[in-house]
């Protein structure tokens, strides 16, 4: 009852957030940008774009930016190379997150260094920041916290220009950076486990997944990390470092006080999965199944496609099995995907899903829509589609 | 005597970069039998480096001018270099030198980069078989070859040497020392090479112009060979050390303003001891015995504490490799012989990076080949088994596992020479070959598949040479047409886990092409000059998944076009070169669209020497030479890369002085 009266709430909140905007918008600086046609009957008006996010491939400079426009049904390819044609050099080396936080869209950008923050209304750059090795990004009302590998095997400290001074060279552990919104400068760091991938933010704790990916590669221990640092945002401190599992990638907050933690396993003993915590219950551990290879966060439902065969390195196709969860419980949930190699999944609503296809991670890949279980349509995107972003 | 100034003879008629593979055995040509003095099929391209008055002072720019090798280049004195034949990849291009080959079962990749052409003779590519007497199985096995053959020391006095300087653009120091002595029938070499150059270069960085950092190498070669000869027979043994201190600039991406595109090094040490044994036991019955012991070891560190972006890889890797080769020939009557080769190898490679798979590989390569040689026609059949035997470490639940993985692979070959007139020749030949998977392929990089079989090649191409001289011109052409096709190629793909990759034997390519050169003479007292127009075409098709979007495109960095021309001029004592290479829009991606293109580059280099004689030294038969000269690489100032994301340099000059006595 008091998850219906909330979700009325939500709904209520969001139609006045419509109604209060009665001048139509002035055409977007993007609008002339065309690609391909798709079908996009029946999605919500609420929602202008969706942003997809392309890695490219280490060291080859090829990371881009596409969007699918809501109001035409136009997928747009290579959208921050159109919008800002005077940087030559474009997004940048391997892109691996994607984030809307109000106007704004971030996009971490792996091996370049940098935190790209455009607007979302036109992809146009507001301001590029200077992170040692950022993995991903989350928001509170003030700051956004990315994690960052390498920063710590080189701490340093940044200037008043932004220019970043190594301090320390011989801590092996990641950090948590703090952006301020409104100035876009690094306001801290902190230090967590080794090599920081996913972070969630939620009531005043941010929820950090350690994979330790690179330490599983070096002696003496060839060990990954398998704890979760939760950090209180007031203080920016570590509160807990929580064990999980091996080698954690991402974590969800569904809004409903539980946090969401996938893992990758250590590729030959233990499976990929998904754990649930509950900060209520004292921050208690618990499996909800094995078998994750990529999975997507809407309202507080998470939505995981694995693979039972993910031992088997000399499997030319793949068999996926699809499940949802939600408030602990896993549900059964079909997505009969076709993908050569899955890279990223993302729900506009519980019935549409868009599911993006690497190939052979050398060669663009593509971008499905899936509506009512059925393959709607696919578009050709850049090198590994991979991440999503609605705004 | 007599044999060396003919030797010297044919090297003083040598216009610069163009005298013929000396085309009889030299071992042999004491002997009568027709089949021992001619090989069946001829060296795709050839060059008599003592012959060349401005050799180039590395081995990968004298493959650079060969029609159908594309020579990858990372840009640099110290990048890495290696070498494409006709699509084939670098694993498939065997690198021998003295008959034994130069292996890496890291990566089955030589940087061609780190060879010297100090010292050697000839630098020769084979595109199908090498179908000589006496011939390593290995030599037989590998699906193209460039074959690196080291210059035997020719005294007129008891003793002689040279000092050579090469100098020039990035801070280029490059010095060398060569002694030789003579005693009775055995001849010594001692030669030294350093080399350190600070590898900085301005290029265009995206909106602007940067300096190439961090490209910096310094390097010591010490070398000694021994050559002995009797009657029926000769010997040699070889001893290689190499020390190198290198960076990597790393590719050029976007990066955030403070942080550099790299700080990795790595230094390296190699150290080998070679040698062979060939002897003539009869007029019909000749052996060849040949060894190599080596020892690699290279340090990787990607210095993380100097570049906040790096991965922290701080790796050592030490290769050791035994190597025995016996090769018998027979003659069962005149124009037909029979050989047989037999290699054993072993090679072992520990390193702390991964997990300690210790991986341990013994290789059994045998060939039988015999051989009919007339002078006018000539066909030769060879068949190579190749057996590997991997031992490597598996971790299981509960501790480390031994695992064995055998591989085999046989590999037959056909060769046909046919010389209808004096003026034209005809080679053909068809021949399949396998590359075993690399120990990084099975093993290492969280990417190994030890499943994997070797990647084969199918290659059949026909040579058609056409030769004409009168009065001081002469003319040469060649034409080749020829198809491969690839097999099993070994590719890197992610599992269902994007971020655990494997290797798979998934790749087919399909490749036609056609070499085409043509080559004119001119040479009259005082006066010589040499023009060679070269052309290649090959389409390389991907054809490995016919779902694909991508199947039958371009494979990457593989022009549809490519050629170049050269001309060498020699008035005197001095000699004049320019050459010109040119490739054509390659994509960097199977996705053959604008946004993975790859423009097209000519790039012109030009050289002048001057040789002069210089004051007789005391009791010398021979008055002593300086050779200098000057190189301008790239003269035109383009800019272009190779390999995408590493920019080559601009205009730069390279100065040489040279004193032999």
């Amino acid at each position: 009852m008091k998850k219906a009266t909330l979700l009325l709430l939500c709904g209520a909140l969001a139609f006045c957030a419509c109604r209060k905007d009665p001048v139509p918008e002035p055409p977007s600086k993007d609008a002339d940008l065309t690609g391909q046609k798709v079908d996009v009957s029946g999605f919500p008006e609420s929602a202008r774009k969706l942003f997809v996010l392309n890695e490219g491939g280490m060291g080859a400079n090829n990371a881009t930016l596409d969007f699918l426009r809501f109001s035409d049904g136009n997928y747009v390819t290579g959208a921050f190379k159109k919008m800002n044609p005077g940087m030559g050099a474009g997004l940048g080396d391997v892109g691996n997150d994607v984030a809307v936080q109000g106007d704004d869209l971030w996009i971490v950008v792996n091996n370049s260094g940098l935190v790209e923050v455009v607007s979302a209304k036109d992809e146009t750059e507001i301001a590029a920041i200077a992170v040692p090795t950022p993995r991903n990004v989350a928001f509170d009302d003030q700051y956004a916290y990315v994690t960052s590998w390498a920063g710590a095997y080189a701490t340093g400290s940044y200037d008043e220009n932004g220019y970043y001074t190594i301090t320390d060279s011989k801590n092996p552990k990641g950090q948590v950076y703090r952006i301020d919104l409104k100035t876009k400068k690094v306001a801290g760091s902190v230090e967590v486990g080794y090599q920081p991938e996913g972070i969630a933010c939620h009531a005043g704790r941010l929820y950090v997944a350690n994979s330790g990916g690179i330490s599983s590669q070096l002696p003496p221990d060839y060990a990954y990390d398998n704890t979760l640092s939760i950090i209180d945002t007031k203080s920016f401190k570590v509160t807990e470092t929580l064990p999980v599992q091996v080698n954690l990638k991402n974590v969800y907050a569904d809004g409903q006080g539980n946090i969401y933690v996938t893992t990758l396993g250590n590729f030959w003993d233990v499976h990929s999965g998904l754990y649930l915590i509950r900060p209520g219950q004292g921050n208690a551990v618990s499996k909800v199944a094995d078998y994750v290879s990529v999975s997507t966060l809407l309202g507080d439902t998470v939505y995981c496609i694995g693979t039972e065969t993910e031992f088997d390195w000399s499997a030319t196709s793949h068999v996926y099995q699809s499940w949802s969860v939600q408030g602990g419980n896993k549900k059964n949930w079909t997505l009969n995907v076709s993908a050569k190699v899955l890279y990223g999944l993302y729900a506009l609503d519980s019935e549409t899903f868009f599911v993006s296809d690497a190939g052979n991670y050398f060669d663009p890949g593509t971008v499905s829509c899936y509506y009512k279980g059925a393959r709607r349509w696919s578009v050709d995107a850049g090198v590994c589609p991979g991440h999503f972003a609605l705004y | 005597m007599l044999k060396r100034a003919v030797i010297a003879l044919a090297a003083a008629l040598s216009a610069p970069w163009s005298l013929q593979a000396q085309e009889a055995d030299t071992l042999a040509a004491a002997s009568v039998w027709s089949v021992q003095v001619y090989p069946v099929v001829k060296p795709a391209e050839s060059v008599y480096l003592p012959g060349a008055k401005a050799a180039p002072a590395q081995v990968a720019d004298v493959l650079r001018r060969f029609t159908g090798v594309q020579v990858k280049d990372y840009g640099g004195v110290g990048g890495l270099k290696t070498v494409n034949v006709r699509s084939l990849g670098s694993e498939h291009v065997g690198i021998f030198l003295d008959g034994v080959q130069v292996d890496n079962a890291q990566n089955m990749q030589v940087d061609l980069g780190r060879f010297s052409t100090d010292g050697l003779a000839m630098v020769s590519l084979y595109n199908g078989q090498k179908t000589k007497r006496l011939q390593t199985a290995k030599e037989y096995a590998s699906g193209a070859a460039v074959h690196l053959d080291s210059e035997r020391p020719l005294l007129f006095d008891q003793d002689g040497g040279r000092a050579r300087l090469r100098g020039g653009s990035f801070g280029t120091f490059q010095p060398s020392l060569q002694w030789d002595r003579q005693w009775g029938p055995v001849i010594l070499r001692v030669s030294a090479e350093g080399l350190t150059s600070n590898g900085r270069y301005k290029y265009p960085c995206f909106d602007t112009t940067l300096v190439r950092e961090n490209g910096d190498i310094k390097s010591l070669r010490l070398e000694s060979g021994l050559f002995g000869q009797f009657r029926h027979g000769d010997w040699r043994v070889r001893v290689y050390g190499y020390g190198s201190e290198r960076g990597f600039p790393g590719p050029v991406i976007r990066r955030a303003s403070g942080f550099p595109f790299s700080a990795e090094r790595q230094a390296d040490r190699n150290f080998f001891i070679q040698g062979g044994w060939n002897q003539d036991w009869t007029s019909r019955y000749a052996t060849s015995l040949k060894f190599k012991f080596a020892d690699d070891y290279i340090h990787y560190n990607t210095h993380p504490e100097k570049n906040p972006m790096a991965l922290p890889y701080d790796l050592h890797y030490r290769q050791r490799s035994g190597y025995l080769s016996l090769a018998q020939s027979l003659v069962l009557a005149d124009p037909w012989s029979v050989d047989l080769s037999v290699d054993l190898q072993r090679n072992a490679l520990d390193s702390d990076a991964g997990q300690s798979v210790t991986p341990r590989r013994n290789v059994l390569t045998a060939a039988l080949a015999t051989r009919l040689a007339w002078e006018d026609f000539r066909m030769a059949a060879h068949c190579v088994y190749q057996g590997a035997w991997d031992r490597f470490l598996t971790p299981q639940a509960g501790g480390w596992t031994r695992e064995n993985k055998f591989r085999d692979a046989w590999m037959p070959s056909f060769s046909l020479y046919y010389s209808p007139f004096r003026w034209l020749e005809v080679d053909a030949f068809a021949k399949r070959s396998y590359r075993l998977p690399s120990f990084n392929d099975l093993y290492y990089s969280l990417m190994g598949n030890s499943s994997l079989v070797p990647e084969s090649a199918f290659q059949t191409g026909i040579d058609i040479r056409l030769e004409h001289a009168s009065g001081p011109w002469s003319f040469e052409g060649r034409i080749s047409p020829y198809r491969n096709r690839i097999d099993d190629k070994i590719v890197a793909i992610p599992t269902s886990s994007q971020f655990r990759w494997t290797m798979l034997n998934i790749g087919k390519v399909d490749v036609a092409g056609v070499d085409l050169k043509a080559d004119a003479r001119f040479w009259r007292k005082g006066w010589s000059v040499d023009v060679t127009f070269r052309y290649c075409f090959q389409q390389a098709l991907d054809h490995s998944d016919p779902d694909s979007r991508t199947f039958g495109n371009q494979i990457p960095y593989i022009p549809l076009h490519s050629g170049g021309v050269d001309l060498c001029a020699g008035w005197e004592d001095w000699s004049f070169t320019w050459e010109t290479v040119f490739t054509g829009a390659r994509w960097s991606r199977t996705a053959n669209t604008p946004d993975y293109y790859i423009a097209p580059w000519t790039v012109s280099d030009i050289s002048l020497f001057r040789k002069m004689t210089m004051p007789a030294l005391k009791n010398r038969a021979l008055l002593p030479e300086l050779n200098a000269g000057v190189t301008v690489r790239n003269l035109f100032n383009h800019r272009y890369q190779v390999v995408q994301g590493y920019p080559m340099p601009g205009c730069n000059l390279m100065f040489t002085v040279e004193y032999s006595w």
